[in-house]
């Protein structure tokens, strides 16, 4: 009963000074709502991250070309070619699907729409080495890749994108570069991984890319996909050995390419994310405790304020132990309040930041404890103070306080 | 013998000065007795109240409230006689101005550790002995002087205090519900209630039994009627 009768005064007391409440509390609410939105983002950004590497469908190496260096003299960079992704492929050992890619950016016109958009020629096998799935018509064939075909699949967003639809474009014939394209297939949404977005890029195989559209065998790059349960140490040095063997280099020579990983890149994406959650959640921590001063500051005026109110508890029984709890509950109270205030903005902002950015939505529920425990931790820490000094009024003088 | 005190002092520090309020009062008070303590401003009687009330301890002598020394129990000791020896009444009512009038009188039960159900039935109880049955539900804006002190009065009686001390208790209300008031105490005191009044006016005084005239901190007189 004498909880509840420590609660209700606080509840009481907040309400009748409702502005003077919510001013005291906006610093904890300011504090809580950036706290929420910086670590809900941050989780969000790793899930967004994680779903991306999933959506690879295991592991993919990224090989791409590098700087040759003989002595001391570096040449330019040596490039890949098409006959290196064919003798990538040759080899079975890791089972392993190889996929060169070629992307440039050009004009891209249907009826009155022109837009600069990039082109990616990709061998058939690309759309299930990358994870990506077809919502309308089809993809392109081998066939269609020996055959050198004027073949295009679009990635969702590129109807729009060309001021039409679906409907109109499917089976119809686009500009690309000024020649004619037939569009059999639509992507489904796959939203951006952070590196590009292939919702609007247009995709036609590799070989009509390469000798119709960019007049070049030179890929930019050759991805390597396998499945999760490869070593990875393994499949780099068969992919080196080949590598080497047909750019010709001797013992002792630098590669001329490069192999990365697409995990390596997300670990250190984590990694640089997590430091940066850590850091603004910390500074947003601050302003937490710079609100703890704020609320004590207005416990202390509460405490003068009610200073009759005080002694007359006291002529009524109230003991030190029993005044000192109602003046921390008020001051606890006021913060998680602010706190629970806090974190419903927090998440409006989450959601909408999240929202905008195409990223799921996460918010790890220990941040939502976190920072109301925290923020009840500073209503008592700062309460303590004001609460004593109520407790130890005397109450004869305080019965008579003007 | 509910109240006996023996040569009772009272110092206070006042910048380097010391000032003597209490100068060797000795007080006796019987069971059911009802006495008003009179005296100008700055005679004592205030302070006399605050230390037989046990909201504050003498600098010397001793006081026996029930036969029990209290001039040197601790904090928790005193607040626990407030709560279940001592009933108060202020001139100025000191009601919690957002609280209803059951609330206000639920008060010292919530303080003495009561079951919420109990408290409420004994505070609806102690309303009605006051004639304030229809306005339990009230807050004290929406209550004339004289209800608000009568709900005063039922919050000092509620946990059944051996002695009720009430502080000019007509100061801020006007003659008729003044009267209304005294007559309330003088009921209680038929039913057995020891009070004490501090008042400076006859008027209210000479309702008592016994007048006690405070002066320079000693018993001047001390009269019965």
């Amino acid at each position: 009963m004498l909880i509840k009768e420590s609660l209700v005064s606080a509840i009481t007391s907040i309400k009748s000074n409702a502005t003077r409440s919510f001013l005291t509390s906006l610093a904890i609410i300011i504090g809580t709502a950036a706290v929420i939105a910086v670590i809900g983002l941050g989780s969000s950004a790793e899930k967004a991250l994680e779903q991306s590497i999933d959506d690879l469908g295991g592991r993919t190496l990224y090989v791409s070309p590098g700087q040759n260096r003989r002595g001391a003299v570096t040449k330019g960079m040596i490039p890949l070619d098409i006959k290196d992704a064919e003798a990538l492929a040759r080899n079975n050992e890791h089972n392993w699907r190889i996929s060169p890619t070629i992307t440039r950016n050009r004009q891209i016109k249907f009826g009155n729409a022109n837009i600069n958009e990039r082109v990616g020629a990709y061998l058939p096998i690309h759309f299930n080495v990358r994870g990506y799935d077809l919502e309308h018509g089809r993809l392109f064939t081998e066939d269609e890749n020996y055959g050198r075909k004027r073949v295009v699949v679009i990635g969702s967003d590129v109807p729009g994108e060309l001021k039409t639809n679906v409907k109109n474009i499917l089976n119809n014939e686009i500009l690309i570069a000024g020649v004619s394209y037939k569009v059999i297939g639509i992507l489904k949404e796959e939203g951006s991984t952070g590196w590009q977005n292939p919702d609007d890029e247009l995709y036609v195989p590799l070989l009509t890319g390469a000798q119709r559209l960019f007049g070049t065998d030179k890929v930019d790059s050759i991805n390597v996909g396998i499945s999760n349960d490869h070593n990875i140490d393994a499949v780099m040095m068969t992919i080196e050995e080949i590598l080497r063997a047909k750019h010709d280099i001797g013992p002792g020579e630098d590669n001329d390419f490069r192999i990365s990983d697409y995990s390596q890149f997300a670990d250190l994406r984590r990694q640089a994310t997590g430091i940066f959650t850590a850091l603004i959640a910390g500074i947003a921590g601050i302003s937490l405790i710079v609100g703890g001063i704020g609320v004590m500051n207005i416990m202390l005026v509460s405490v003068t304020e009610r200073t009759r109110e005080i002694g007359l508890r006291k002529a009524l029984g109230a003991t030190q132990r029993v005044i000192m709890m109602q003046f921390i509950v008020e001051a606890i109270l006021l913060c998680i309040i602010g706190g629970i205030i806090g974190i419903l903005i927090g998440t409006s902002l989450l959601f909408l930041f999240a929202s905008l950015n195409d990223w799921p939505y996460a918010l790890p529920i220990s941040a939502v404890i976190g920072s109301i425990t925290f923020s009840a931790l500073v209503g008592l820490f700062f309460g303590i103070w004001p609460a004593k000094r109520a407790a130890k009024m005397d109450p004869a003088v305080s019965l008579r306080y003007e | 013998m509910i109240i006996k005190t023996k040569n009772l002092t009272k110092e206070y520090e006042a910048g380097s000065q010391i000032v003597k309020a209490l100068n060797g009062i000795d007080l006796s008070v019987e069971k059911g007795e009802f006495i008003s303590i009179m005296g100008p401003s700055g005679s004592g009687k205030t302070t006399l109240m605050n230390i037989i009330g046990c909201l504050d301890s003498p600098t010397n002598g001793t006081y026996y409230l029930n036969e029990r020394s209290v001039s040197e129990l601790d904090d928790d000791e005193l607040a626990k006689i407030r709560n279940e020896e001592i009933g108060f009444v202020f001139q100025s009512f000191h009601l919690l101005p957002r609280s209803t009038a059951l609330e206000n009188v639920m008060l010292p039960l919530k303080y003495s550790g009561c079951l919420e159900n109990e408290a409420i039935e004994r505070s609806k109880k102690v309303l009605e002995k006051v004639g304030l049955q229809d306005r339990v539900k009230h807050s004290p804006s929406e209550l004339s002087g004289g209800q608000q002190q009568r709900v005063a009065i039922a919050r000092a009686l509620v946990n059944k205090p051996s002695i009720l001390f009430a502080d000019e208790p007509t100061g801020n209300l006007d003659s008729k519900t003044g009267n209304e008031v005294m007559n309330l105490f003088k009921d209680l005191n038929n039913q057995g209630q020891t009070i004490i009044i501090i008042t400076h006016e006859d008027k209210i005084a000479s309702q008592s039994n016994r007048i006690i005239t405070i002066m320079d901190g000693l018993i001047e007189s001390d009269t019965r009627n």
